[in-house]
């Protein structure tokens, strides 16, 4: 909007500035053609006098050669009398009229001079050296000379005396006067004096708004630059994403393989080292109507212009990939091999926008981490369920910025013990501070993101706060998880290594993992919870009796704790069928040798009811909300409703 | 000589826009630099104006008592004082050329251009020596 409305600025003041250079220019012009006309006007008057004059002088005396017009001159009464006649025929715009003669060593000498002011005398040397008064002579043709350094005469008149013998033996000579041209320059002065001024201002408003133009097209780099990998970033693609073609182009999502683990391991120099060297390699291996975009962190964008055939893209995006793979990146001694995970939209046009397009192939980037990384998963929308695509795209971006910009944050929610009165331990929930300072609740969000490689970054994030936060404790805590998140190799490796290190820690730990999730692969979660096992962290089944898994998989997972979903607890003071069910699960729970925990503990009525069921542990509002501190055992049942 | 020639016009167009004064003494000056007395040049002037002129330029000696000049730049007849100046005499009008039998020479405006006259009985008589450069403006007599 800026850009558009300085360079309309610039474009106005440019018409302008040639609008008054052209008017100038006609003005100038206008000028030279009134004196150039005046100026033949007074040439043509008086050439006709001078030329009855020159007869007269000729043929009423025997003038044959130069001598014999300087006798006919020497006589005082001759000169008189042509000194008359010249200065009757003469007009008020003749300052000087007089008859003049080359002689014998080439110095020129006044004949008569009719003159009223500064009048010569008979035969008195005058110095002229203008080449036209001897071009007078060869070529007997009048000379016009436009006078530059004499003071009060602009034109020079000569006209040929010539003698029976065609022979030139004299001009006259006539200056005129530049009281016209100073009447007009002076009249016309005001008016060159305000095109002057107002081009001046012209050409001051044109180099200002150049220089804003500069400034703006300079500003406007550093806004859409991201400084460490000198791509676009996303002001850019905010800038772009409205006037953008998604016909022309194919949109793929490209994550760094484990680059968390490098900022871990090397330090966040290398990453960044690791960041502007990937960036490089891939501008290289990119076109220039191909546009990449930091989007995040490790993640960048690419839009991949289809100009040629969708092969091409792919071709592209493989040259991309193994250029990364292939590439051995060195750092302060350290070798590093990175490798990328790409997810591919080929038709981002058959998306209600760029956003919808950009989750499509974010889903599949995490199709392609989960698969084993360093691979291109590329949407194919006849195949794919991910056509219902809903515009979550804004909490997919939601969420990203909110990582980007670190506005995550847990909010603790205390589980009681309600036999030894004391808290048992803390269940971490995410909560994100939005730009405007207020907190979002998970239902907010997470739904949105569900599947998609923000989540399982949200994951990552959570368990970076939480596990930093406790370590320094003694204090026990619960982080929620999905049995999907559990899958990616990432989230695995970053649970490995804290935990591997800090057994304290560990055995303090306990991962909630929700009874409701798809889990399509019994064994292998199986093998996630032994590893969990393994490393002297706790398992809970989170929300158990809100799915559909069987109590005998339930059982093999061997989970610490069952956590009873809150649709059985909330209504157990009033429903005797939820009742019956909770102390179904209690009984099943005791008989597996797991522990129970309630929650949804709202009122004072589910809170006794649920004493009377010999459960293990309560959560609820009743007993304390979640909060960003960690809630003392002096603070609970202090919720006022 | 045409270079000479050349060369004092080319002054004149660079200095048109001056004053005219100083015009004036540009060409006197360059007028002086070509002709020999037999004393120095020590220039005395009724126009307190070019004597500043020469001042600032530095070239020549002025005085401001004739007695002491060996070249008088007169403009007015009436300045000269009889009997007491026997210099070699140069006038900025050409009538003066007439009335001051002394004078040698006359640089003055005609018709908005400069002129200059230079009667080579008058320097022979007075023993002053011109350079060839000058040759053009030498004439026998006043017109």
């Amino acid at each position: 909007m800026v850009r558009k409305r300085g360079l309309v600025v610039f474009s106005l003041l440019f018409m302008l500035g040639l609008f008054l250079a052209y008017t100038y220019n006609a003005i100038s012009k206008a000028k030279e053609t009134i004196f150039e006309r005046i100026e033949k006007h007074e040439i043509d008057h008086i050439s006709l006098v001078l030329q009855n004059l020159q007869k007269d002088i000729c043929a009423n005396n025997p003038i044959t050669d130069q001598e014999g017009l300087v006798s006919f001159f020497e006589q005082k009464q001759n000169r008189e009398k042509y000194e008359h006649i010249l200065s009757m025929a003469l007009s008020s715009d003749v300052k000087y009229s007089y008859i003049l003669y080359k002689d014998d060593e080439n110095k020129f000498r006044f004949l008569l001079d009719a003159s009223k002011t500064d009048k010569a005398n008979f035969n008195q040397k005058f110095d002229i050296n203008l080449k036209e008064y001897n071009l007078i002579y060869t070529l007997k043709e009048p000379q016009i000379i436009k006078q530059k350094n004499i003071e009060n005469i602009y034109v020079t008149y000569l006209y040929p005396i010539i003698s029976s013998s065609g022979v030139v033996v004299g001009f006259f000579n006539i200056d005129f006067t530049t009281d016209i041209k100073m009447i007009i320059l002076d009249s016309i002065k005001p008016l060159e004096a305000f095109f002057n001024i107002l081009t001046i201002f012209i050409f001051i408003f044109i180099g200002v708004a150049l220089v804003q133009i500069f400034h703006y097209f300079i500003t406007r780099k550093k806004i859409f630059t991201d400084t460490l990998t000198n791509t676009f970033n996303r002001n850019y693609l905010e800038e772009i994403e409205h006037v953008l073609n998604l016909e022309k182009y194919s949109v793929a999502i490209l994550d760094l393989d484990k680059f968390k683990f490098i900022n871990d391991t090397y330090g966040h120099k290398a990453g960044d080292y690791i960041l502007s060297h990937v960036s490089a390699i891939f501008k290289d291996s990119i076109r220039d109507s191909d546009i990449l975009v930091r989007y995040g962190g490790e993640e960048f964008l690419l839009l991949i212009n289809n100009r040629d055939d969708s092969k091409s893209n792919l071709n592209i995006c493989e040259r991309i990939r193994s250029n990364i793979a292939q590439e051995n990146f060195s750092f302060d001694g350290h070798d590093i091999k990175v490798t990328l995970s790409m997810g591919v939209h080929k038709h981002p046009s058959l998306e209600k926008n760029l956003q919808e397009a950009i989750k499509i192939a974010d889903k599949m980037l995490y199709e392609a981490k989960r698969s084993g990384r360093n691979k291109i998963v590329i949407y194919d929308e006849k195949l794919s369920s991910y056509s219902s695509a809903s515009s979550s795209a804004k909490y997919l971006s939601f969420v990203k910025e909110a990582l980007d910009e670190n506005r995550i944050i847990c909010h603790y929610q205390p589980i009681y013990n309600h036999k030894t009165g004391e808290i048992f331990k803390y269940e971490a929930l995410v909560r994100i501070i939005d730009k405007d300072g207020k907190t979002v609740m998970p239902m907010s969000f997470m739904p949105y993101i569900k599947l998609t490689n923000m989540h399982y970054k949200l994951t990552q994030r959570i368990l970076s706060l939480v596990l930093d936060k406790f370590k320094e404790n003694q204090l026990l805590v619960s982080i929620n998880i999905n049995f999907s998140d559990l899958m990616n190799p990432d989230i695995e490796q970053s649970i490995v290594r804290a935990l591997k290190s800090n057994h304290h820690l560990a055995s303090r730990v306990t991962f909630e993992i929700l009874e409701s999730d798809e889990i399509d692969n019994i064994e292998l979660f199986k093998q996630k919870i032994h590893l969990l096992h393994s490393l002297k962290a706790k398992v809970s089944i989170d929300d158990f009796g809100s799915g559909y898994s069987n109590f005998k998989s339930v059982i093999d997972v061997e989970a610490n704790f069952l956590k009873i979903d809150g649709s059985l607890i909330k209504n157990i003071d009033v429903n005797s069928k939820d009742f019956k069910v909770v102390k179904s699960i209690i009984h099943f729970a005791a008989q597996s040798n797991m522990q129970t925990i309630a929650e949804f503990v709202h009122s004072r009525e589910v809170y006794e009811k649920l004493l009377l069921l010999d459960i293990d542990y309560m959560q609820g509002y009743y007993i304390s909300k979640p909060e960003a501190h960690l809630v003392l055992k002096n603070e609970l049942f202090k919720t006022v409703f | 000589m045409k270079i000479f020639l050349l060369s004092l016009l080319l002054a004149l167009t660079l200095f048109s826009n001056e004053n005219k004064e100083t015009i004036q003494v540009e060409i006197l000056e360059k007028i002086f630099q070509n002709i020999s007395l037999d004393d120095k040049i020590v220039i005395w002037s009724d126009n307190k104006n070019i004597i500043q002129e020469f001042e600032k330029r530095a070239h020549f000696s002025t005085t401001e008592e004739c007695q002491k000049a060996s070249i008088i730049v007169l403009e007015d007849k009436k300045n000269l004082k009889e009997g007491s100046c026997d210099k070699a005499i140069f006038v900025l009008n050409y009538e003066l050329l007439k009335e001051i039998p002394r004078s040698f020479g006359s640089m003055f405006w005609k018709k908005g251009r400069p002129n200059i006259v230079i009667i080579e009985p008058r320097i022979k008589e007075q023993n002053i020596s011109i350079s060839k450069k000058l040759d053009i403006y030498k004439e026998e007599k006043i017109w």
